[in-house]
């Protein structure tokens, strides 16, 4: 058992990958694995500084596929385990995601977007959206959280583990380098005050009890013979895919009931969408904001709901559209106009936002 | 709503980052709201080093703002880099006895100051940052002298216990820092 650091409500003054460290503690992780790659390596780093006091474990592989592979293993064998990547380590990481998308494994991951393609920038990015929700040679059976800032971090890193356990898919907490390096204040909690139980982690291998005696044989495949064979266990995993979207789906609405103006924008560009609205109403422009949290799977009601309510909408992103593209074919049928704010990794500012919003106004007023 | 919004630059190894930590240090514990990111490329030494810093009253919502109310440049590399961050509404200021060229953008006000030379006449080069520190501290005028001593006792408390006369030798560098500023909160 490890030792849990925070007992009680604790303000604090941290870097997002050191939040990420303190909710996997708190959320009782047994064990990370990982390889250093720029911007998530303080997750690593602190992770490690607080082993004496955790008495949790950690394993430095050769590469991130063999990380990728080592935190299966430790699921497997019944750890809370979890593991941290970026960019190309999150590209080359792909073959464990999509074995654990395979084998159903409890996969949990951090993703601390920087710049690409390769290897770009150490900064910040929003261009790991589609690799996230859907990379590997598979059908992206995946949950994919989206978090906008440090209080974020910490509460669904803690809900990334149960999340996890709880429905058997891999699930990744998306964020960005400015997250992971960036300072703000956080509320790090026991789970418990908040009524948060953590899901058990049974042994897959190496259970108790003899098999064919006092249990079953597990059997974990991610090999089969026949085309038939595949399709039947992937058309069962798409009923089970389906069954949990509508009771893990989150989403974060603002000042979107009566908004005119509908921007979409996820994690911390949201933040910035956020200050734009303020300014924009200010200036009387009726503006809102939708913000899918779980990117994957969507909120796709509550998405079109909203669409179908506004004049016209503003898709924002530090990437070329990777999370407008989702929404799109869920919005299929749908007539509302829209238009494109991209910056492809870098950061959107409120002001981007404000004049591109302010233009698009404009260009209403005058049709 | 009361933000100010500072851009800090300069070379990789010149301190910008870790004033830049000093200062969003003191701001938290002075129960203001505070957003920082560092941003900085793959070098070790050299290449520009940023410290984006929002110090708020209220909740901070953008983590990256387009321009900047006080803009900091060490280097020439940090002026021509620090360009799009200004605008009509911000004040620049640059350290003359680094720079070569004298920052020319649009902006409220260009401040000149000679921290480089001074630490390294008069202090120690090694305390460049800190004299930087209290032209920061002085131009923003959002925190106080203690607020900053008192971040520092965090950041650098056990050095100054080990060697006292460090501690003297910073606040010194602040004070002449902040002497460099003729007007409070510019």
């Amino acid at each position: 058992m490890v030792k849990k650091l925070i007992t009680q409500d604790t303000r604090m003054f941290l870097t997002g990958n050191e939040v990420i460290a303190y909710a996997a503690n708190a959320a009782q992780a047994e064990f990370m694995y990982g390889y250093p790659i720029t911007p998530q390596n303080e997750i690593m780093h602190t992770w490690c500084k607080l082993l004496p006091k955790t008495e949790a474990g950690f394993l430095q592989t050769e590469d991130e596929i063999s990380a990728g592979f080592s935190t299966i293993g430790g699921i497997l064998a019944g750890k809370r385990a979890f593991t941290a990547t970026a960019g190309p380590g999150n590209v080359i990481m792909q073959d464990a995601q999509s074995m654990a998308e395979m084998m159903r494994i409890p996969f949990v991951c951090a993703v601390m977007q920087r710049g690409g393609p390769s290897t770009a920038t150490v900064i910040y990015a929003q261009q790991e959206t589609r690799l996230t929700c859907f990379g590997g040679n598979g059908e992206g059976f995946r949950i994919v959280y989206s978090t906008a800032g440090h209080q974020d971090l910490y509460d669904y890193m803690i809900k990334s583990f149960n999340t996890a356990w709880k429905y058997r898919f891999p699930t990744f907490m998306l964020a960005d380098g400015y997250q992971g390096k960036m300072r703000e204040p956080v509320t790090l909690y026991d789970p418990a005050s908040r009524g948060i139980t953590m899901e058990p982690t049974p042994a897959a291998l190496r259970a108790p009890g003899v098999i064919g005696v006092d249990r079953e044989a597990t059997h974990l495949r991610n090999t089969f013979n026949l085309e038939e064979e595949l399709m039947e266990r992937l058309d069962q995993y798409q009923v089970d895919y389906d069954a949990m979207s509508k009771e893990v789906e989150e989403y974060f609405e603002y000042k979107a009931d009566d908004a005119e103006v509908l921007i979409i924008a996820h994690g911390i560009v949201a933040r910035s969408a956020m200050t734009a609205v303020d300014e924009l109403r200010a200036k009387g422009i009726k503006a809102g904001l939708f913000r899918p949290i779980t990117i994957r799977p969507l909120a796709v009601e509550p998405l079109r709901n909203v669409v179908k309510r506004a004049k016209e909408i503003l898709f924002t992103e530090s990437a070329n559209g990777q999370l407008a593209q989702m929404c799109l074919e869920k919005m299929y049928g749908l007539t509302t106009p829209y238009q494109t704010l991209f910056k492809m990794g870098v950061g959107v500012t409120g002001d981007d936002i404000v004049n591109k919003v302010e233009s698009m106004v404009k260009k209403m007023a005058s049709v | 709503m009361a933000r100010t919004k500072i851009v800090l630059a300069g070379e990789g190894g010149q301190g910008v980052q870790s004033i830049a930590k000093i200062l969003v240090e003191a701001g938290y514990e002075a129960g203001k709201e505070i957003l920082y990111i560092p941003n900085f490329g793959v070098e070790q030494r050299g290449g520009v080093s940023v410290a984006f810093c929002q110090i708020a009253d209220e909740k901070i919502g953008e983590p990256r703002f387009a321009k900047g109310d006080i803009i900091i440049a060490l280097s020439d590399r940090a002026i021509q880099r620090c360009a799009t961050y200004t605008s009509a509404d911000s004040v620049v200021v640059y350290d003359s006895s680094v720079c070569a060229t004298k920052p020319c953008v649009p902006c409220k006000d260009v401040i000149a100051v000679e921290a480089n030379k001074i630490a390294n006449e008069k202090l120690s080069a090694r305390v460049f940052n800190i004299m930087i520190l209290g032209v920061l501290l002085k131009a923003t005028n959002v925190l106080k002298l203690d607020d900053i001593k008192n971040a520092m006792e965090i950041a650098l408390g056990k050095k100054f216990d080990a060697k006292p006369e460090l501690r003297e030798l910073n606040y010194k560098a602040l004070e002449m820092g902040m002497a460099m500023i003729d007007k409070v909160g510019v």
